[in-house]
């Protein structure tokens, strides 16, 4: 298989609402960023993956037939994926597919949603059967709010513990330019504000954000023609199950585990926790981060809040978890998979700026949608193996 | 109760729903430039001096190299490219005068003649609204094609974001599985499952194949209306399309005699006593009056715990 390499990330200056762009006057300024980090034009891009969230988000079915108008990728392959909170993973890994299979040299994704356009819960809400207990359905909080409530008394996952995230989150996004919220706040702010569903509380929530990335993907000898250094993608993986199945308990994320694994396999780790000098994952509520460190083997089953409370997963921790802030800074929700990705891969390519965790050779980093039932991993670093 | 998965006649084939959602779409600057101009009865385009491209009404980005493009005042004249009748109304691709595209738009006034190669001119509304029909259409008129190159303009106060809605009507087909639920529900007031040949776990609701075994499900049977709390939580956020005022609890309850997750609320007790409900916790459907009966899962009022 052909080694495959990121050569150019981009993001939007991210915001609660955009009103001086419309949806694909966000993406295309991620693709002209992304474009001119990789150094390239779109002539030098054979394919575009087009990500977003469900289109209920923002009113436009088929939003890529407009994208690719703006961002001159017209006589060019253009596909829409699209997978939940994970879309942007989900992409990337098409993109990752097509290099590998020799049917392009260098693929361009972009991931966006402008959430400020719509009814965000209700929309989410529309992903239910509409039989049977759409009409019960609190978006994606409700499932989660209870799931993590029940992991409280299985994992340990207290409400302390996930506060711990919020704080952390919260206060890398300080040193994340692309981060639009930045307010440092204590334990005690997460546990006092307000409830929405408890035990999810306001400030376990991460902003709802207009945003947009995008990211070049490179055959080996596409990358050796880009300047800048590139990041190497050595394992990825986007992993389903049956949602409403039997005897689903919604503690442990399987897909999480599985996908691990896999991409633990192909990139040759082994111990996690000492092999990877930085990790970005997709938080959608402060609880997950906990359930990731569990699923992604950086603790065992049960010490994540032992592992927060460590101080291990801080920037100048052993094994930093979002030194770009995460969501908390900036989620918007088609794009922050593919957000995650471009940072874990500046971090290998020693661009993060103030949020670099120095010397960053291996990354890692999460991505998913539901509470439990999508989940994707890939590991990168700035050696090509 | 055993039994088959002949759904008997005269029995609802469909579920009508609506999704019904609010927008605010944001306009970008050439959309919201071209619709505050039409108030002024001015049509405005867009110029990409690369391609040396011209669409009207205005884009933001060129379909031709994807670049920014200017503003510009476009002719209010062009040529008919196509037409084609409705019972409503005669539809017109226009070439508007200097354009590289045609814009799609209606003939105002008689028909005849309306025909490729015949010249037209814009129709205003009398009262404008900022919309795009404040360009009514367009009329035949003898007329000289305008000058076509591009002058640059500005519009003030430009549009920038535009209330929309989208208002979705479905009919979703019940098939055989869900026909027989739902009218167990509505007649009998019994929940049914189905049961895995293979690996002997009851699905609710029903379906024509197990999610693990994928082994094909061949009877229904009764499943309790009492369970087991499985996850729960207790919603204060409002938000559009809510079906329940909060605070209320959201729950997850596995039946007995069943193995899957059924989505629904619990409800009789205090709500400020929520936070000491338990997991596992016994729980119990409180239906609703027989008189208000839907034949839905709404016929349960509420799973309230067993003390």
């Amino acid at each position: 298989m052909r080694s495959v390499a990121i050569v150019g990330t981009g993001q939007t200056d991210h915001s609660r609402r955009r009103t001086d762009v419309t949806q694909v006057g966000l993406a295309r300024e991620a693709v002209v960023r992304a474009l001119q980090d990789a150094d390239l034009t779109m002539d030098d891009i054979d394919s575009v993956v087009v990500c977003t969230g469900p289109v209920l988000f923002a009113a436009v079915n088929q939003p890529e037939k407009w994208l690719a108008d703006a961002i001159g990728a017209r006589y060019k392959p253009v596909v829409r994926v699209t997978s939940g909170g994970g879309t942007g993973l989900a992409g990337a890994l098409a993109a990752v597919n097509q290099v590998k299979a020799g049917i392009a040299e260098r693929v361009l994704v972009v991931a966006y949603d402008k959430l400020s356009e719509g009814a965000l819960q209700y929309s989410i809400s529309t992903l239910y059967d509409p039989f049977w207990g759409r009409e019960f359905a609190v978006g994606i909080m409700g499932f989660s709010a209870a799931y993590w409530r029940a992991r409280m008394d299985s994992l340990g996952h207290t409400e302390e513990a996930a506060a711990m995230v919020a704080v952390k989150n919260r206060k890398n996004a300080l040193l994340n330019p692309y981060a639009h919220v930045k307010k440092p706040v204590t334990v005690e702010d997460v546990l006092n504000s307000k409830p929405l569903c408890w035990p999810i509380k306001l400030m376990d929530v991460p902003p709802i954000s207009d945003g947009a990335c995008a990211v070049v993907l490179a055959s080996e000898d596409a990358a050796k023609k880009s300047s800048r250094p590139a990041a190497w993608i050595r394992g990825m993986s986007y992993v389903s199950e049956a949602e409403n199945a039997p005897n689903r308990s919604m503690i442990q994320s399987e897909p999480l585990t599985i996908a691990a694994q896999k991409v633990y396999k192909q990139a040759g780790i082994t111990n996690p926790r000492r092999q990877f000098d930085v990790v970005e994952v997709q938080e959608p509520y402060t609880c997950f981060e906990l359930s990731y460190y569990e699923g992604l083997g950086l603790c065992e089953p049960g010490g994540a809040a032992e592992l927060i409370k460590s101080g291990a997963t801080e920037m100048d921790g052993d094994i930093p978890v979002n030194p770009s802030g995460g969501c908390m800074g900036a989620n918007p929700i088609g794009a922050t998979a593919l957000i995650r990705l471009a940072e874990i891969a500046d971090q290998v390519r020693g661009q993060s700026g103030d949020h670099q965790i120095h010397g960053a050779q291996w990354g890692l980093m999460q991505a998913g949608g539901g509470w439990a039932n999508l989940r994707g991993v890939a590991a990168v670093s700035s050696e090509k193996g | 109760m055993t039994t088959g998965l002949n759904t008997p006649p005269g029995v609802s084939q469909k579920l009508a729903a609506t999704i019904g959602l609010p927008y605010t779409l944001t306009t970008g600057k050439a959309v919201g430039s071209t619709i505050t101009a039409l108030a002024s009865k001015r049509l405005t385009g867009s110029y990409c001096s690369d391609c040396q491209r011209t669409n009207v009404p205005a884009q933001d980005y060129c379909v031709g190299c994807g670049g920014e493009m200017s503003l510009i005042e476009a002719a209010d004249t062009g040529t008919i490219t196509a037409a084609t009748t409705t019972p409503e109304h005669t539809l017109l691709l226009v070439q508007i005068d200097g354009a590289s595209s045609p814009l799609l738009h209606r003939l105002v006034g008689p028909a005849e003649g309306a025909v490729p190669g015949v010249r037209v001119r814009a129709v205003w509304a009398d009262e404008t609204k900022a919309l795009f029909l404040d360009l009514e259409g367009f009329e035949v008129a003898d007329s000289e094609a305008a000058a076509s190159s591009p002058v640059d303009t500005t519009v003030d106060d430009a549009m920038k974001e535009m209330p929309y809605r989208l208002d979705l009507d479905y009919q979703h087909s019940y098939g055989p599985y869900y026909g027989r639920l739902f009218d167990e529900l509505a007649h009998h007031r019994r929940l049914v499952g189905s049961p895995c040949p293979q690996c002997h776990q009851v699905m609710v609701p029903p379906r024509e194949r197990c999610d693990v075994c994928f082994a094909r499900t061949t009877r229904l049977v009764e499943v309790q209306d009492t369970g087991t709390l499985q996850a729960f939580s207790i919603v204060h956020l409002e938000f559009v399309g809510q079906t329940r005022t909060p605070p209320y609890v959201y729950a997850e309850v596995v039946l007995d005699g069943s193995s899957t997750r059924l989505i629904h609320v619990l409800g009789g007790f205090e709500i400020e006593k929520a936070r000491d409900l338990t997991i596992g916790m016994p729980v119990r459907a409180v239906w609703k009056d027989a008189s208000q009966a839907q034949g839905t899962l709404a016929d349960i009022e509420y799973f309230e715990p067993v003390v």
